[in-house]
């Protein structure tokens, strides 16, 4: 069995763990290490009531990475707070996204989830009075140099990021969930007419289920940081079509509503890739509907890319850089025209060489 | 197995190959290195550490690699990066400074992830299972006064973190070499001439830092943890003619450990409990000197005496 199925078995199965040898357990941890999901792989041993028939070893490492989510779940929720309480009275809305969403909606596959910032999204309108309030609560912008701060403002989907320098947190306002300079780049009011208040929290908002997911897809299909972050991206969307296995309906309405965002490609993209990597079982009304083709270059990068790595640098070879960079191309392709992408990516070239540890030398 | 039951040829064969596998405390670490000079300086520094076999049937905590740059840059002004389970966020050092990285980057590796643990930052040594909690201010004196109790006989848990349990609230050893700065190296050489003591490397974010092998029965002791029995924040305060020994209330004593805490705030109510049960198990004191035979015996003092009233 090769290593990455042994580790889906182990995600579908964590008890699996229990019967594997240490050197293959070990690999296991790391790998889930690695993507960022070892206290996800922890709460999912916890529920299959498993835990304590692992080595005693192994039961320690875990609880530092429980302790650790643990934590940043408070943090987020305590954000959440505060910024309900920045916000109280301006009439700005709370509109969670990502991360903090599937934590407040208390999503099963949020446990053990570590996510590290807040994302809102609010009307493009109110971003100015957004940011204005945020500064007055004590929150200062994150990155200061002028040329990041004007290539945000004029063709992100969110403004700089905000950070909080007393509970040193980072904070992300959107007005859209693709770049304004994207081919994909839709109406981002669609979004705002079907939020959904969030159980227990009065005032607190999240995108429907639908567009929670379809945000997932363009994350994993957009993004340019491909092999850091797609592999979770993968299951959080995995996660979804498991919840939801139940309802009956939720794939004919995805499917609508990523036609209606114009978002269908993706969606198919991202349907093909948890069937060619993970081998999940699509649901039904969108089975049916999802386009089977080889797929392109493109697809044949993600594919090799999603599989995870394994932690000691096996398997880098030059396919994967190859496909790494074409990725990076894609991304950059897909969030920009040609005569914005150029000159932007001139000038992170030459400042990522002209900065240099050595003449720091006694930093 | 201890890794000087290995020749140097053999360690620096296993570092440069699939991973030396070794312990300290409750830690195993595989670590790979193909850099002759860190090789040589680890293999003394960490002589008596528990060497364990590729098979030795268990998990890693830390997979570290240490690694020079690639590319163009392993011409000019190389660079060492310290990669843990694959690239960090840390910055690279000065390919000579490798030893420096890894004692640093082995600090991060630590921090960051076992807070199964209550991490205080702070010296602890022990008289039996008795142990005396230094917690740290920069340029107090922290590493050369304990440094200097190990010299005299204390044993070494750790220069640089206190790793509490929350569930028992006893301390367990990480025992590792301390690091010293600047003009502690000299007088640390002159206070303990037998003291091994790697080389010296300049200029680091610390200043001159070198660092000292703990000595081996510290080292196998590292699997008895300590009860925390005393807290003495040192200062060091060059006019003192004599050591001054300040009784501080167990408040006091609390904010000391908690406002110098790795993970105090992460571990959130479990922490505030851990360190408070801490501050009320201990005397606390404050502790200003200059001479370090003088406070030596001052410390000496005090646990002779606290272990005759008990």
């Amino acid at each position: 069995m090769s290593v990455v199925s042994s580790f889906l078995t182990v995600w579908r199965h964590p008890e699996r763990l229990i019967g594997m040898a240490p050197a293959q357990q070990d690999l296991m941890l790391r790998m889930a290490r690695c993507s960022g999901l070892l206290a996800t792989l922890d709460a999912r041993l916890q529920q299959s009531g498993t835990l304590d028939q692992l080595a005693p070893r192994i039961q320690d490492l875990l609880e530092g990475v429980r302790i650790y989510a643990a934590n940043q779940e408070r943090a987020v929720r305590w954000e959440v707070n505060r910024i309900q309480r920045a916000f109280f009275g301006t009439g700005l809305p709370v509109i969670l996204l990502k991360g903090a969403a599937y934590h407040l909606r208390n999503l099963p596959w949020s446990r053990g989830r570590l996510t590290s910032d807040v994302d809102l999204l609010l009307p493009e309108e109110s971003l100015p009075a957004a940011e204005a309030c945020l500064k007055q609560h004590g929150w200062v912008a994150a990155i200061t140099d002028p040329y990041d701060q004007r290539y945000y403002r004029q063709w992100m989907h969110e403004l700089p990021p905000l950070h909080h320098p007393l509970r040193q947190t980072e904070l992300d306002l959107h007005h859209a969930i693709v770049p304004r300079t994207s081919r994909l780049c839709f109406d981002a009011r669609l979004l705002l007419e079907r939020l959904q208040p969030v159980p227990g929290h009065p005032g607190v908002w999240t995108l429907c289920p639908e567009d929670m997911m379809l945000h997932a897809v363009v994350h994993l299909c957009h993004d340019g940081d491909f092999q850091r972050m797609a592999w979770r991206d993968l299951l959080d969307i995995d996660a979804f079509f498991q919840e939801f296995s139940s309802d009956a309906d939720f794939g004919t309405r995805l499917m609508a509503r990523a036609e209606a965002l114009g978002l269908r490609p993706s969606l198919e993209l991202a349907a093909r890739l948890l069937t060619r990597v993970v081998g999940t079982p699509l649901p039904a009304g969108l089975a049916g509907q999802i386009r089977q083709h080889a797929g392109g270059i493109c697809e044949s990068c993600m594919v090799h890319l999603l599989v995870p790595r394994h932690p000691d640098g096996q398997g880098v070879d030059p396919g994967t850089l190859l496909a790494q960079e074409l990725l990076y191309i894609r991304s950059h392709w897909l969030r920009m025209p040609l005569w914005l992408l150029l000159p932007h990516l001139t000038r992170k070239w030459v400042r990522n060489w002209s900065s240099d540890v050595w003449p720091r030398r006694s930093l | 197995m201890r890794i000087c039951d290995l020749t140097l040829v053999q360690a620096s064969a296993r570092l440069a190959g699939d991973g030396l596998y070794w312990g300290v405390g409750p830690f195993i670490v595989r670590l790979k290195s193909r850099l002759p000079d860190f090789n040589h300086t680890f293999y003394r520094l960490y002589a008596h550490h528990r060497l364990l076999e590729p098979d030795f049937g268990g998990v890693s905590d830390f997979h570290i690699d240490l690694h020079p740059s690639r590319g163009m840059r392993r011409f000019w002004h190389p660079q060492v990066f310290f990669a843990l389970d694959g690239p960090t966020g840390l910055a690279p050092f000065p390919l000579d400074h490798a030893v420096p990285l890894f004692e640093w980057g082995f600090n991060y590796a630590i921090a960051r992830r076992a807070n199964q643990y209550l991490l205080l930052h702070a010296a602890v040594v022990a008289r039996g299972d008795r142990a005396m909690v230094l917690p740290a201010l920069p340029g107090s004196g922290k590493s050369t006064l304990c440094a200097a109790l190990v010299a005299r006989g204390w044993r070494l848990l750790s220069d640089e973190f206190a790793a509490i349990r929350p569930a028992t609230g006893l301390i367990h050893p990480i025992p590792r070499p301390i690091a010293l700065k600047n003009a502690s190296i000299a007088i640390i050489r002159a206070f303990h001439p037998e003291a091994i003591i790697g080389p010296t490397f300049p200029k680091t974010r610390k200043g001159n830092v070198a660092h000292m092998q703990p000595p081996a029965a510290s080292v196998q002791a590292e699997e008895e943890p300590a009860r925390p029995v005393w807290v003495v924040s040192p200062k060091y305060q060059p006019d003192l003619k004599r050591p001054v020994l300040d009784p501080m209330s167990q408040d006091h004593g609390f904010m000391r450990l908690a406002g110098h805490s790795f993970n105090y705030e992460l571990l959130g109510a479990r922490g505030f409990a851990t360190a408070t049960a801490l501050a009320r198990a201990c005397r606390c004191f404050e502790l200003g000197f200059a001479d370090l035979e003088a406070a030596v015996a001052l410390l000496d003092g005090l646990a002779a005496a606290d272990a005759g009233a008990a």
